[in-house]
């Protein structure tokens, strides 16, 4: 058995975002980097499959993106991948979904991976495109957003979480590619042991022109804050004054009063 | 007619030969006795404990006669040391009648013990005894009538009482008896030197010369044969402590206070990190356990244990020893349970009043290592999440690394990166980098310094966690990637000194960076102040104010900074009313071994304890100087009711209200 | 301009949210045709065409058939864009049938822009202008984001069908859990905080909650004072939260609760103190007596 698991380095939520000067992406300077939490879901997801199949199988976690994409790989591996494959792309985050699935499917070919995992979008782009994506090009059976998996018997059983906490069970045959959402698993925290014989695991580099084969099919054209969020407002004065002000503000900038 | 005494007396010189066999087996048993406890203890790692030999003894021999450790606590402490020192003075005494008569008489010729030495002689072990017997019965009422809180009665209680009870009696009416057939009638002015004799003579006085003399002699052999039962009772009871705690006076370590071993990250052959088994230990944790006398002292000042955790010092020493013997190749952090290794606030109280030199909290650290380097473990997924915060932000908010030197402002500090000379590094540390309550300890110190014409520098968005929180949940892996980080940095800017406000960080950087290559001299604020209020850089207008102060543990008790902190308050006005609980002795907010990051789920809010013992002071003002203990106070006035009785404010905060600028 | 909107059916009843598709297509100024996968007892109420397949055969969730009903139907009409909502069933569908087009997708879409499709992204903390480079495009929209449009009317009806062999079958709905709270599914979060002052109070709070549609949310002392559940702490020690709207009850805001709630999409902060931290992270910071003020709130909604 071959499991795939694919992972993309996202900046931190916390950092402070601003337009880098081609005005299309975020300047990654004074970013803190770390890997896509909804990727972390499909990394332990994969580690446990693996664990569960035991011998004979392998996994390997692919990531597409500039050098700095090897921590993130690196964690993977310590959390208990077998190999990593580093498609080595400096412009990565210029790629609309259609190529970085496609780059992911031309890689994943000829491979013969029963399994794909990935998580259910980034956080940082959150278009939710390339994992189903991938599995089309490749014509894989596809669930989103799992919250739950199983594989027995050759089926994978698949909780998919809709929305009001429903959730609908789907049952895949491989080869098969799901997302993976919050609630999935806790991702485990590697130990030691791991992380020193993860440095000696190899990390295969593939230049991004060997796979990427497709143009794009949407740009992105600007990059920017929301317009108004920031600088909160304060209000202060007499109490029926403030209530219809905040009603006013609420109905205006939310979509809860209606 | 001269003041000495026949030995051997109504014995005869016929018992030396067996006297010494018997004393020879029984010395024989008390070392086999030993002997056959070693490989219990070679079941932990080598340790070297034999080094640097004579500071050892000289610390050996100073804790043990001079009962230094034993006797800081009044009740049961005092009484022990007395007791010591009495049944000491006996048993020098027995020696010296044991070199007299078998060494001294038949071959030297000489008798020491006559004239005005043997009086003093003989009214001091009489002295030395009634001690001892009066000091064992107080041990015996605390023990067994008082019943003192959390103290065990073991089997092993009542026979030592009861046989030490025997051996000081007999000793006492062996000589009465002795004393009714010869002092009494024929010295009864050397009789008086002999007090305790003398009015145990007196019991014999009625009954004829022969029946004393039968009398004595089987009071003899018993005594005789209570004393060989003391000697062999001694390694197979709670007595082996005579031995294994004046062992570990020798065996305690040398290194400064808080020391922890770092492991060597580069050592690939190392399979196993901490303790998962007790063999993962070293035979001093072992030892400790033999030499834990049960005093309880730790389990009564434990942060943890007095707010219904499920920790206790004491029990866990004790579980290490049990486990040895019974199963070594047990799960050692199952047995234990994981609540209790997370309870540890490693506030060091347990370890600064052992009698015994116990190493408590680095035993817990070893097997917090195996949690969560070998198992991944956490104690909640709070701590979880701010342990990836540090790995991802360098702080466990998860803040933005960015932002971490927004606090400073427009405030007079110099950013590093800038490469301007500056006198000292303010190493801010997470907490008073973003914290906003803790961010005032940081823009108060940042003031002070500048009225005292120091010019501040800081590291900003390149300072990360010192990993002190990390580094004391067992995460030895996290701690040295930052530690490189940090030390790099400072290295890198030439930095001659570093100031902090964090204790934790204060402890880090002056004592763990060093096994990581960090020479810089590092000082907390409390004494770099004091420093400057003593050179005359830094001026004070005194305002009267009433208050009590807290002595954090890394302040205090790891870095035995008591005074200064005190004598800044005098200095700024302050009229320090004491806890309870304060100096060496002082109580942890709670927020130590990373428990900062980790809710309290289990027993009471140690925060809540603490604040009330301020209460009890009735000062309406409680200082502190750490930004954790700060965060642990504020948060425990507010849920335990004491808002509006007392505040809690910085050291740093007080002072910068009184400043002069010059 | 032309658009193709596909509705959504959930146990067998026509989403409400559907009609927000009609919302989008009336902001682009476009022709609307819609596709369900439904029954025809639960029509959509508008004057249209609408391509029906039955739910009964096809299934609520079965992906490469929608797929191929879709592709189908995008032949018949040749739509500039096919149109889904943001949700379980779109974001699973929209990628097959963009994919298989090999058209542009935009993802998630909160609003129109000049040159575009607004998005957000960077957890909703900025935004992108997205641009199509193919011809047709398949859109998804953000749920909320475009106006319930209910047109009214009846639809012309076209039933469809296909025939697909497929690799993943569905086995049904597990009902959500009887869970008391679940904070980080909630729209609207109102929380207390200690300014309440006491555990009675907590009750004006869980009223504007309600009110609002929303759960009622706590900080730790307020929890740890027992005045409310474990399972309603927001903060580093209780749940991380982002919901739509976030109104904080007398919270000052310690860092562990702003760690935790911070990314709300909107935060209205109610309290005494104009300098409490919480204002830091307050899009709307009400200087007010929370015992006074949020009954009034309460009594307007």
């Amino acid at each position: 058995m071959k499991i795939l698991v694919c992972i993309k380095q996202v900046p931190d939520m916390e950092s402070r975002f601003k337009p880098a000067a081609s005005g299309v992406w975020y300047d990654e300077s004074d970013l803190a980097w770390r890997m896509n939490e909804y990727d972390e879901y499909a990394v332990e997801q994969a580690v446990q499959l693996r664990e569960q199949l035991g011998e004979g199988c392998e996994l390997t976690v692919l990531s597409i993106g500039p050098d700095r994409v090897g921590e993130a790989i690196k964690k993977a591996l310590a959390m208990g991948c077998d190999r990593g494959v580093h498609v080595q792309d400096d412009a990565a985050a210029t790629k609309d979904p259609w190529q970085i699935a496609g780059i992911i499917a031309a890689y994943a070919k000829d491979q013969g991976y029963d399994f794909i995992f990935t998580g259910m979008q980034s956080q940082d782009r959150g278009s939710a495109q390339v994992g189903v994506t991938v599995a089309e090009d490749l014509g894989y059976a596809c669930a989103t957003t799992l919250v739950g998996f199983a594989f027995a018997d050759g089926t994978v059983t698949a909780r998919r979480e809709l929305e009001g906490g429903i959730k609908g069970i789907v049952k895949l045959t491989t080869p098969a590619l799901v997302t993976c959402q919050l609630g999935l698993n806790i991702p485990r925290y590697p130990t030691l042991p791991n992380i020193m014989k993860a440095k000696k695991k190899e990390i295969q580099a593939i230049a991004v022109a060997e796979l990427l084969k497709e143009e794009a099919l949407a740009a992105t054209v600007s990059f920017h804050p929301p317009a108004k969020k920031g600088g909160g407002i304060v209000l202060e004065g007499e109490m029926g004054t403030l209530v219809d002000q905040l009603m006013g503000i609420l109905k205006e900038k939310t979509t809860v009063l209606r | 007619m001269e003041a000495t005494r026949e030995i051997y007396w109504n014995i005869g010189h016929g018992v030396v030969l067996p006297m010494y066999v018997l004393s020879l087996f029984a010395v024989g048993m008390l070392v086999w006795g030993f002997w056959k406890r070693l490989p219990l203890y070679n079941l932990g790692k080598p340790l070297d404990r034999f080094d640097r030999y004579d500071e050892r003894v000289k610390r050996m021999v100073g804790e043990v006669l001079g009962q230094v450790k034993v006797s800081r606590v009044t009740e049961g402490g005092l009484f022990h040391s007395l007791f010591f020192w009495g049944f000491l003075t006996l048993f020098v005494g027995t020696i010296i009648i044991m070199f007299q008569a078998d060494l001294f008489t038949p071959f030297l010729h000489v008798n020491l013990l006559s004239g005005e030495f043997y009086k003093a002689f003989s009214l001091v072990l009489d002295l030395g005894g009634s001690v001892a017997l009066v000091m064992l019965g107080g041990l015996f009422v605390r023990r067994f009538i008082k019943k003192p809180e959390g103290l065990e009665i073991v089997q092993d209680d009542y026979i030592i009482h009861q046989l030490l009870f025997a051996i000081l009696l007999t000793g006492f009416l062996i000589e009465g008896a002795r004393m009714a057939v010869t002092e009494l009638t024929q010295n009864p002015g050397l009789a008086i030197y002999s007090p305790v004799g003398y009015v145990a003579a007196h019991l014999f006085t009625s009954f004829d010369e022969p029946s004393i003399r039968t009398t004595h002699k089987v009071l003899w052999w018993l005594h005789f044969a209570l004393v060989l039962g003391f000697f062999c009772a001694i390694p197979y009871s709670k007595l082996r402590h005579i031995v294994t705690t004046s062992l570990n006076a020798f065996f305690a370590p040398l290194e400064p206070k808080g020391s922890i071993g770092t492991i060597n990250m580069e050592d690939e052959s190392i399979e196993q990190f901490g303790a998962a088994k007790v063999t993962d230990l070293t035979w001093k944790d072992i030892f400790d356990a033999d030499a834990c006398t049960s005093c309880k002292r730790c389990q009564d000042r434990c942060p943890a244990y007095t707010t219904d955790k499920p920790l206790s010092p004491m029990k866990l020493i004790q579980q290490i020893g049990e486990v040895a013997q019974t199963e070594p190749g047990a799960d050692l952090c199952t047995t234990v349970s994981q609540d209790v290794l997370w309870s540890c606030t490693t506030c060091r109280a347990c370890q600064d009043i052992c009698p015994a030199n116990n190493e408590h909290v680095n035993k817990i650290l070893e097997m917090r290592r195996n949690l969560t380097l070998m198992e991944g473990a956490f104690p909640g997924d709070e701590v979880r999440t701010a342990i990836a915060n540090i790995e991802v932000n360098g702080n466990p908010f998860g803040l933005a690394f960015a932002s971490r030197g927004e606090w400073a402002g427009n405030l007079p500090v110099t950013l590093m990166e800038s490469g301007e000379e500056v006198d000292i590094l303010y190493f801010v540390g997470c907490y008073a980098s973003f914290d906003k309550r803790n961010r005032e300890i940081a823009k108060s110190f940042v003031s002070i310094c500048h009225a005292a014409g120091v010019k501040v520098g800081i590291l900003g968005k390149e300072e990360k966690c010192c990993g002190e929180p990390a580094r004391k949940l067992g995460n030895e892996y996290l701690y040295q990637m930052t530690a490189a980080e940090n030390i790099e940095l400072i290295k890198g800017h030439g930095v001659k000194k570093i100031v902090t406000t964090c204790p934790h960080c204060f402890n880090t950087l002056s004592r763990d960076y060093k096994d990581l290559g960090l020479e810089v001299p590092v000082e907390h604020y409390s004494t770099y102040l004091h420093g400057l209020l003593n050179k005359g850089a830094l001026k004070l207008t005194p305002e009267p104010f009433v208050a009590t102060y807290h002595d954090s543990c890394y302040v205090g008790r790891y870095m035995d900074i008591i005074d200064q902190p005190r004598s800044i308050l005098k200095q700024a006005g302050g009229q320090i009313r004491e806890m309870e609980k304060s100096g060496f002795d002082s109580f942890c907010c709670g927020a130590g071994g990373g428990r900062i990051l980790a809710e309290e789920k289990l027993g009471t809010k140690i925060s809540e304890k603490r604040v009330k013992m301020a209460q009890e002071t009735g000062a309406p003002l409680l200082v502190s100087n750490c930004p954790f203990c700060l965060t642990m106070f504020e948060d425990g006035i507010k849920t335990g009711g004491a808002e509006g009785v007392i505040v809690v404010r910085d050291l740093a905060e007080i002072i910068a209200e009184r400043i002069i600028i010059s | 301009m032309k658009t193709l909107l596909i509705g959504e059916y959930r146990e067998g009843k026509l989403l409400d949210s559907s009609y927000e598709l009609f919302g989008f297509a009336g902001q682009l100024g476009a022709e609307t045709t819609m596709l369900v996968v439904g029954s025809e007892s639960q029509l959509p109420a508008f004057d249209g065409k609408l391509y029906l397949a039955d739910v009964a055969s096809c299934g609520e969730y079965n992906p490469d058939l929608h797929k191929q009903l879709i592709l189908d139907t995008i032949q018949k009409e040749n739509p500039d864009y096919v149109v889904f909502l943001h949700s379980s069933y779109g974001w699973d569908l929209a990628p097959r049938v963009a994919a298989k087009l090999k058209v542009a997708q935009v993802s998630e879409v909160i609003g129109l822009a000049d040159g575009g499709f607004e998005v957000g992204c960077c957890n909703a903390k900025m935004r992108r202008t997205v641009k199509p480079s193919t011809a047709r495009a398949v859109i998804t929209i953000q749920a909320g984001a475009f106006p319930v449009t209910p047109l009214g009317g009846s639809p012309s009806v076209e039933k469809i069908s296909a025939t697909v062999t497929s690799n993943v079958s569905f086995a049904g709905y597990e009902p959500a859990e009887a869970k008391d709270v679940d904070l980080t599914r909630a729209e609207v979060i109102v929380t207390a905080g200690r300014g309440i002052g006491k555990k009675e109070n907590v009750e004006v709070i869980a009223a504007l909650a309600k009110a609002l549609g929303g759960e009622l949310g706590a900080s730790r002392p307020v929890v740890d004072a027992g005045w409310v559940e474990h399972s309603h702490q927001v903060g580093t020690t209780g749940q991380t939260v982002s919901p739509k709207l976030y109104i904080a009850c007398g919270v000052s805001g310690a860092i562990q609760h702003l760690a935790g709630m911070k990314k709300s999409d909107f935060i209205v902060a109610i309290n005494k103190d104009k300098d409490a931290p919480i204002g830091e992270v307050a899009d709307v910071l009400v200087v007010a007596d929370v015992l006074q003020f949020v009954p009034a709130l309460t009594a307007k909604l």
